[in-house]
Parts: C-alpha cells; structure tokens; sequence
C-alpha cells in the first residue's frame, strides 16, 4: 500500500461530550471496495462524513489523494473529487433527474449545459433509467432514485465513491437494482467505500471488510478471511446475529 | 446627521409622567388579560363549533371566522365606538352612553372579538394537527363522540397548542395599543402624552418599549417552563 | 335612524384616494420588507455569532412592540436622525418596512429551515458552495413552502396599514373618518370601509389557502 487515496489518522469527533470516532486511522488504496459495518451508533457513518467534511472532526486528519482535509482552503473543490451517495437519496426534489445530475458539473466545474448533459444521459444510461430524465423525483420509485442519485455523483468524475446506507431505506424488490449498479462500479475499479448492513454484496464485492464498534474500527480484514473467521469477540457476535437472520 | 438631543430620564420619574406611566402599565395589562381570558372562552366555543357535525354550527363558526379576521383589528374597534351604539334602540343607546368607561368596554369588546377568531383558527389546526388514527384508535376502544374529544383529543391538543396559545396572548397584549385611538390610556398612549407634554419622545417610548419587552420575555420563559412541565415524551412541539 | 348611503357616492373619489394610498404603503412594504427580510433570516440561521445575535436581537425587538407604538418612534425618531422634516408618507414607511422586515425574516427562515438538512449536504457533496446549495438548493424549496405564509403576510399588511391613521397619513381609514366628521354619517362610512377591507383580505386569504393546497413538492 504505497500511495494510499485516503489516510485517516488519528481521526476524532466529538458531538458535545459524546465521542463518535476516537483516534481512528486506517488506509485505504486505489481501486479497492470497502465494506464499513458495524452495530448501529458505532461511528461507520461519521466516518464516512468525515472524509468529505461534511462533519467537521477536532482530533487527526483526513489525507484524501496527497492533501490534508484539515488543511484543505477549498472545500467545494476537494468535494467534487469525492461522490457520495446518502440513505434518503437526497435528490432535489424541484429538479429534474436530468437537472439533478447536471447542476453540479454546471455550477460547481462551470462545463457548459451541452456538455453536462450528454455525460448525464450516458450516466443515466448506465444505472439503467435513461428513459427517465425528465422526470422528477417523486415520480420515480426508491430503487430509480437511488440509481438517479449514484448517476449524480458520478458525473463529476469523482475519484472515490462513499456510499451510506444506499439500500437501508429501500424496498427489497429495489435492493438489488441498486446493488447492481454498484457492483458494476467496483468491478470498473471505482474507489469505494461503503457503509452497509447487505452481507451478502460485501462477501460478493468487497475486497476487504472494516468493522466498527463504539467509535472504534476494531477489525479489518480480507473479505474471505472475515467471514470464515473473524478475530474479535464483537464482529463475531455481529456477524452471528446478522448471518443467522438472513 | 445632528444629534442634539439631551436625554432627561428623571423626569419619568416624578408626576404626572410617573402616575401616567403607571396607570398605562396596569391598563394595558388589565385589559389584555380580561381580553385574553374572553378571548380563549368565545375561540374554543367557535372553534368547537367548526368541529361539529351539523353544518349550520359548522357554517356560523366559518363565518364568524373569516369576518373578523379579514377587518383591520383598528376598523373594528370603529365600528363598536362609532357605529354600534348608534345601531342600538333608544333607550339601550341612552345606557350604553350612560356607562363608565365606554371606551375601555368597547375596546374590551372589539379585542376581544378579534382575538377569539384567532383562536378558533389555532384551536381547528391544533386538532387538526393529531394524527387521525387518535381518533380511530379512541373509538375503537368504546369511547363515545364527546368522550374521545375529552379524555383524548382535548388533553393531547391543549399541550400541541401551547406555543400558539401564548403567542396569541402577546398578539393580544400588543394589539391593545390600538385601544388609543379611542381614548383607552394605556401605556402607548400615556408614552405619547408624555411625548407631547414634555418632548421627550425617547423617554417616553423607551418605556413603553421596555413595558411590551418585558413581558414578552416573561410569557417566553414561563411558556417555556410549561411546556417542559406538560412535554409528552417524544413529541416534540412544533411552532 | 334612516339610512344614506348616497353619502358613499358622493365621496367616493375621495374615499377612492385613500383606499389607493393605502394599497400603495403595503404595496411598498412588501417590496421592500421582503428582500430586507431574507437577508435579516439568513443572519438568524448563520454560524457566526456576530451577523447571528444582532439579527436575532432585532427580530426578537421588533415583534415584541406593537406596530402602533413602532409607528411612533419612527415619527419621532426620523426627522431627528436626519435633521429635518420628512412626509408623513416616508417616515410611516421607514416604520412599516423595518416592522415588517421582522416578520418576514421569521417566515423565510422557517420556510428554509424547513428544508431537509441533507438537501444541503447533498449539495455540498458535489461541490457545490455553501451560498450556491443555498441559491439553487435550499432557497428554491423554501421559497415554495412560504408562498402561503407570504401571501398571509401581504394581507397582514395591508391590514396594518390602517394604523398610519394615527399620525395622519390619508389612507383609506383616515379619509373615512374624515368624510364621517363632515357628513355626520358614520354608520354607513364605517360599515362600507369594513365592507371594503373585508372584501380585500378575504380575497387575499382565500388565495393564500389556494396556494397552500399547490406548494406541496411531490416526493
């Protein structure tokens, strides 16, 4: 792991007196698929928040691609690098799906309409609801909107992906459309990391597993050697629990 | 800009200014409170009255609704001075003009009034605001039409609506001021007689400031400690 | 007593001015209270203290005081400030949009806040900057759940401008009394003027309840 994309040290956020992450640190490489998980509470999506400041932690650093977030002077250039992808899709709901995925190349990388919206359509294309461009979001169902939401924070070409929780809210007859796309993601060698409860897709995708407790990353391990064995008492239990109830 | 003004605050201190101060504070509180209480009585009968099934009551409540909030608070207290007692039979005129203060009694009247709309308004979107299955869960269990408003809606709806019940109370209170125009001394108007006895308007409306200040954040922090007080767990009070 | 409500005809030129007068003040007010009111709600919701607390201060200030009574500093207060005389017109206006502005910043600032905070989030996630996710994100949704407390607003205005009567601004309730101490007939004045304002605000708030029936977003 020469040249890591992220590098967490010492990472630590506090809200008031409650600790979210304590002295968290953790590398993770180019082209690889991370699974974040953990029970509820322990941190995974703070985490995740942290790496592109939407939180604003006190203790550590981010190093994101050679730069120190805490040192960063233009967050909204630094942001456009990193897509991210929320449980509640977060599309605008007074745009169009088109217009929800154009806006920020238009905006925020000043690309001129034409330009934007032909990366769109072919982004639209790819998460498979090309046909819906010009539909807004409330006329779609949870799974397109996800996948109108995954197209969105593709097309500023980010380097790395954060997923949190993309199929939590969702029906399960939608999982798996949304899943989908993101595996096709990982296998075109995206950058992700991804918070999630779906053991299934992490087994499937994931290069390597992180499991998180109380603040805490307590375990990381290769995505085979984590399932078939992994080393601390707390992961175990969780992967008990989680396993047994599928 | 020339500032040439010298301030003199003692002389609020010594009469007349101090007794007019004085009375004006415990007119404007002597009347919005009686108008609030009158207030609260005739808005939750409205208010009732727009719950009910019978679409006259329902229709009169609407009605009664619409038409004072849609005359300026200051229009209506014109029509209770100026047109009312003319409107009266003759010998119910001669007693009305032969009352003691006619002023404070219509001002009472016209707040009143007006104010009682909007709480029939506050009291409607308080209930409308519980969610429906309340009252399908209420029926359910036996509870006949009056019950299920008195022992769950009414007790649910009265905590939801606090914040609004104590905001119509300061609507009420600074809404009093009006009362000047038809001779009520109240604390604005005794900031503009001071103003015009003795030019100093400042002064003068410093205190009436600070009066409606005042109380304002007294009625903040007391709504405030109740609200805490009657909180249901997990509801949090919308504004 | 008989009626005359030839006593209308007669004066309705005059009334008309005043009733015109009136429209113009709440007319201006909104304007101008409007745009002074967003800038006043976003102060309210900003991080820093010093553009927060002045903001809250004054909003807090300005609600608790009665109109009437903020009529009457600004009568006071303007020719003071500015060493001469001015209209009755300007100084009961400065009154109106300062009052006004007030509650207009708090129907702003919960129309914002009533946007769901990852829609910002999601807008700064890609890139964009916090006053751009505020202009194209956030400003637009609030803007369409505010429209009905916006058009209540106007009505509340309008209504409110009744109250220049009491420094002698001629809108439509002071040219009413005056009509009424010349004539000598105020039972018929006074019920066409409430007839009037009643007709006026009833329209406004039966749109302002239409538009609350169109502002809901699909989603």
């Amino acid at each position: 792991m020469s040249d890591p994309l992220v590098s967490i040290r010492n990472l630590g956020l506090r809200y008031g007196t409650f600790r979210a992450l304590e002295d968290v640190s953790a590398d993770f490489s180019r082209g690889t698929c991370i699974v974040i998980c953990g029970p509820s509470g322990s941190g995974k999506s703070s985490l995740l928040r942290c790496i592109n400041r939407l939180e604003e932690f006190q203790d550590g650093d981010v190093v994101f691609d050679g730069a120190s977030l805490r040192a960063c002077r233009d967050l909204p250039r630094l942001r456009s690098e990193i897509g991210m992808v929320f449980q509640h899709f977060e599309l605008y709901p007074h745009l169009s799906v088109l217009d929800n995925v154009t806006l920020a190349p238009r905006i925020a990388k000043g690309k001129p309409r034409q330009e934007a919206e032909e990366t769109a359509r072919r982004l639209l294309d790819r998460v498979g609801i090309g046909d819906q461009a010009g539909k807004f979001p409330g006329e779609l169902s949870g799974g397109q909107q996800q996948r109108a939401a995954i197209a969105r924070a593709l097309a500023l070409e980010p380097k790395l992906m954060l997923f949190d929780e993309p199929t939590s809210a969702l029906d399960p007859e939608m999982i798996a459309e949304v899943l989908r796309v993101m595996r096709d993601l990982a296998r075109n060698g995206m950058t992700m990391l991804v918070v999630t409860h779906e053991m299934a897709f992490a087994r499937e995708v994931a290069d390597e597993i992180v499991f998180m407790d109380k603040g805490r990353i307590v375990e990381r391990a290769e995505t085979a050697r984590f399932f078939s064995a992994p080393t601390a008492p707390r992961a175990r239990e969780f992967l008990d629990r989680i396993l047994h109830r599928l | 800009m020339n500032l040439n003004y010298t301030f003199n605050w003692g002389m609020l201190l010594v009469d007349p200014a101090r007794s007019w101060i004085l009375n004006g504070i415990a007119m404007t509180i002597g009347l919005s409170l009686l108008a609030w209480v009158f207030a609260l009585a005739i808005g939750v009968t409205i208010g009732s009255m727009r719950m009910t099934r019978s679409r006259w009551l329902r229709f009169l409540g609407g009605a009664y609704v619409e038409l004072f909030r849609n005359v300026p608070l200051l229009v209506q207290l014109f029509i209770w001075f100026f047109v009312f007692p003319l409107l009266l039979p003759r010998d119910w005129m001669m007693a009305w003009n032969g009352l003691d203060h006619v002023p404070l009694l219509t001002a009472l009247i016209g707040l009143s009034l007006y104010m009682a709309a909007r709480v029939a308004e506050q009291i409607r979107s308080g209930i409308a605001a519980i969610p429906k299955g309340q009252f399908a869960a209420a029926r359910s269990t036996g509870l006949g039409e009056f019950q299920v408003y008195r022992h769950v809606i009414a007790p649910y709806a009265f905590r939801v609506m606090i914040p609004a019940i104590a905001s119509e109370f300061m609507t009420t209170f600074k809404n009093s001021a009006l009362a000047l125009t038809i001779g009520v001394a109240e604390i604005t108007y005794a900031a503009r007689s001071i103003e015009s006895w003795s030019f100093r308007g400042i002064e003068a409306f410093t205190v009436a400031s600070a009066t409606y200040m005042t109380t304002t954040a007294f009625v903040v922090l007391f709504m405030g400690w109740l609200e805490r007080r009657l909180r249901i767990p997990g509801l949090i009070a919308r504004r | 007593m008989g009626f005359d409500w030839a006593v209308i005809h007669d004066n309705l030129p005059f009334l008309m001015r005043g009733l015109w007068n009136s429209v113009q003040l709440a007319a201006i007010t909104v304007v101008l209270s409007f745009p002074l009111g967003c800038i006043v709600a976003l102060g309210r919701i900003s991080r820093r203290r010093w553009l927060r607390y002045p903001a809250t201060m004054l909003v807090h200030a300005l609600r608790s005081n009665p109109l009437i009574l903020i009529v009457f500093w600004f009568f006071f207060l303007v020719p003071i400030l500015t060493g001469r005389p001015v209209g009755d017109f300007a100084s009961v206006l400065a009154a109106f949009v300062v009052f006004f502005s007030a509650y207009f910043a708090e129907i702003v600032r919960s129309g914002i806040q009533s946007v769901r905070r990852g829609q910002l989030e999601a807008a700064l996630s890609t890139g964009l900057t916090y006053a751009q996710a505020m202009r194209f994100i956030v400003l637009p949704q609030a803007l369409r759940s505010m429209t009905p407390s916006l058009a209540t607003e106007c009505v509340i205005v309008f209504q409110g401008t009744t109250i220049a009567y009491v420094v002698g601004m001629r809108e439509f309730l002071h040219t009413t009394f005056l009509v009424t101490e010349r004539t000598m007939r105020p039972v018929e004045l006074y019920l066409f003027a409430a007839l009037v304002y009643f007709v006026v605000c009833l329209a406004g708030s039966i749109f302002a309840r239409r538009l609350e029936g169109k502002a809901g977003i699909p989603r």
